[in-house]
């Protein structure tokens, strides 16, 4: 406690990354083992209602990488809600940028729109799929479209809050420099926004996620997750119900883990968190 | 979760065999509003079910797919079901606990295409959309073996017929809108649908096995049947009065069915649309184990199963002649 002075911050104590990963690498071995306690030792249910760790993993090593006739249903599945996912994600991600730019630039828009959207990402993904099934039929474009509404959202909506919360100095700087109007909003406000935009860009990519199994679900025409999903419960098997459920969130957690890290990597350029 | 399931278990514990060794008090019975399932309509709005239990409660709960039913039968909430022998063999592959005792209804599928689809035989199934009640249950298998034997395939196999699930009930409404071509779909809904101008592309004796094949069954919760033999048996002695009822009385029957899907689903079915769809399906109480064995093959055939289930203990006819 000799040296407090400015500029040298005293370290804060944070476990090693490596150490971390041990944490949490015997958690789930604890969580796996608990499991096993409970369905192979102790059969506290019957098998078709919860499944041991063994059943989930023959689920998941036919279904990946299994080379029977009908094995890799998995693998076909993730390909599939892969794709989906990332053009349903790309296209939010435009569609989100331009409206919010827009909301962003013209305030009745904001007050009138942005409501509007409010009000319906408080509604349910899966609410959407009955219409979108009226609407384009029983194929990929309703899946699609249940994805980008989800999707496009979070990001107008954070696009618009961003630029209204850019600090009143900048926008006056900008001015006083000479820009106006778009040349203001993206020479100025976006880069300054840039931190907060990327949060929104996150969280549309966990709705579009949730948003695509829920419409595969209900839409389950080719090879999906949601499809995997639904065989699965209608043919009672629930060792397949759960290997889906598995491979949903490590793919989304993955995603959410690249996203994260782009994320903070962006906050500490802007000196928003301060580096270790 | 640690303490929870637990305490759950313990206490479902406690309360399961109490209620079984007593003797039941209700039968709780699970079917769909299908002519297949005809038996337990026609038991149902005649009394014979529950005359036959005399002082035992009937519940009988109404589903619209066998994957509801499987789940509430998982559950301990059924008894007593009618239901397609697609789930039931998935079920017995799962090893819940359940006894088929005895048949219900043989054939009564059939595969109408949509007016202007262009459909006129299997093989123009090629690059079209097919409707199946639920994926995994007793068409959808059917129509994977028809693709098969017509060198097609479906989507999910690598194929380009497109198979998705549409409710019966729906599907006029798919055809109207064009989402669908086609659909393999039980009885009354074929017969309603080719009223309605669609065509039929595949009758009940070509969809498989020169239509000997068992479209539903009836299964028993094992637990349930070995405190209750005697309820079982008395079931079953309704079910097959049904059965008889059914084949020597078509006329009457057919207006008895008929009720009772109108007290079910709002909706009366023009008399002879009922009687076409009637033709269509055979009712039985018989159960035919090569026919559940082939269809097992099926199951394993269409990728729900990895390999066919030994049906030996789950097959009890024995049931109906105590």
């Amino acid at each position: 406690m000799t040296t407090t002075s400015l500029g040298t911050p005293t370290p804060v104590r944070r476990p090693s990354r490596w150490r971390m990963f041990v944490w949490q690498l015997l958690g789930l071995g604890l969580l796996l083992a608990l499991w096993w306690l409970v369905t192979d030792v102790l059969r506290l249910y019957p098998p078709y209602v919860f499944p041991s760790p063994r059943a989930v993993w023959t689920e998941i090593s036919y279904g990946l990488w299994g080379t029977g006739p009908q094995d890799g249903k998995l693998l076909a599945g993730i390909g599939n809600s892969l794709r989906r996912v990332l053009v349903g994600y790309v296209s939010a991600v435009l569609l989100g940028g331009v409206v919010g730019l827009l909301m962003g630039a013209w305030r009745p828009l904001r007050d009138t729109l942005g409501a509007y959207l409010t009000g319906i990402q408080s509604v349910p993904s899966i609410a959407f799929v009955p219409f979108a099934i009226l609407f384009f039929g029983l194929n990929e474009r309703a899946v699609l479209f249940v994805v980008i509404l989800e999707g496009f959202i979070p990001v107008a909506l954070a696009v618009s809050g961003a630029l209204m919360n850019v600090p009143p100095a900048l926008r006056v700087a900008g001015r006083t420099l000479g820009a106006r109007g778009l040349d203001l909003t993206t020479g100025v406000l976006l880069p300054s926004a840039v931190p907060s935009i990327l949060t929104g860009l996150r969280t549309a990519w966990s709705f579009a996620w949730r948003a695509l199994v829920g419409a595969e679900l209900l839409v389950s025409a080719s090879a999906s997750l949601g499809s995997q999903l639904e065989i699965g419960r209608n043919t009672a098997n629930m060792a397949l119900v759960i290997a889906t459920i598995l491979t949903i969130g490590v793919i989304g957690g993955i995603f959410d883990a690249v996203l994260r890290a782009l994320e903070t990597r962006v906050r500490r350029d802007y000196g928003l968190e301060v580096q270790q | 979760m640690t303490p929870r399931p637990t305490l759950l278990a313990l206490s479902l514990a406690l309360l399961a065999p109490t209620a079984a060794a007593q003797g039941a008090t209700t039968v709780r019975l699970g079917y769909f509003p299908n002519l297949t399932h005809a038996p337990a309509l026609v038991g149902l709005e005649r009394g014979t079910f529950q005359k036959a239990l005399g002082k035992v409660k009937l519940e009988p709960k109404e589903f619209v797919s066998g994957t509801t039913l499987t789940e509430a039968f998982a559950a301990g909430q059924i008894d007593i079901a009618y239901i397609g022998p697609g789930p039931a063999i998935n079920a017995a592959a799962r090893g819940m606990p359940l006894q088929i005792v005895a048949g219900a209804s043989e054939a009564g599928a059939v595969l109408i295409a949509r007016k202007g689809s262009g459909i006129r035989t299997y093989k123009d199934l090629a690059g079209k959309r097919v409707a199946v009640p639920s994926l995994g249950n007793t068409q959808d298998i059917s129509l994977r073996h028809i693709l098969k034997e017509q060198g097609l395939g479906a989507q999910t196999d690598g194929g380009n017929v497109t198979v998705t699930p549409v409710a019966p009930a729906d599907v006029l409404a798919a055809f109207a809108a064009n989402r669908v071509d086609a659909t393999l779909v039980p009885e009354p809904w074929g017969a309603a649908l080719e009223a309605q101008g669609h065509l039929l592309i595949g009758n009940e004796k070509t969809v498989w096995r020169g239509g000997a094949y068992p479209t539903t069954v009836v299964i028993v919760n094992t637990k349930f049947a070995q405190a209750n033999p005697a309820l079982v048996a008395a079931f079953l002695g309704a079910h097959g009065k049904a059965v008889a009822f059914l084949t020597g009385k078509p006329a009457a029957a057919a207006a008895s069915v008929n009720r009772e899907l109108e007290a079910l689903t709002g909706q009366k079915i023009d008399p002879r649309v009922l009687q076409r769809a009637m033709n269509r399906t055979r009712f039985t109480t018989a159960l035919d184990p090569a026919a559940l064995n082939e269809y097992a093959a099926l199951n394993v055939e269409a990728g729900y199963a990895r390999g066919t289930v030994n049906l030996a203990p789950f097959l009890n006819p024995g049931f109906q002649k105590r």
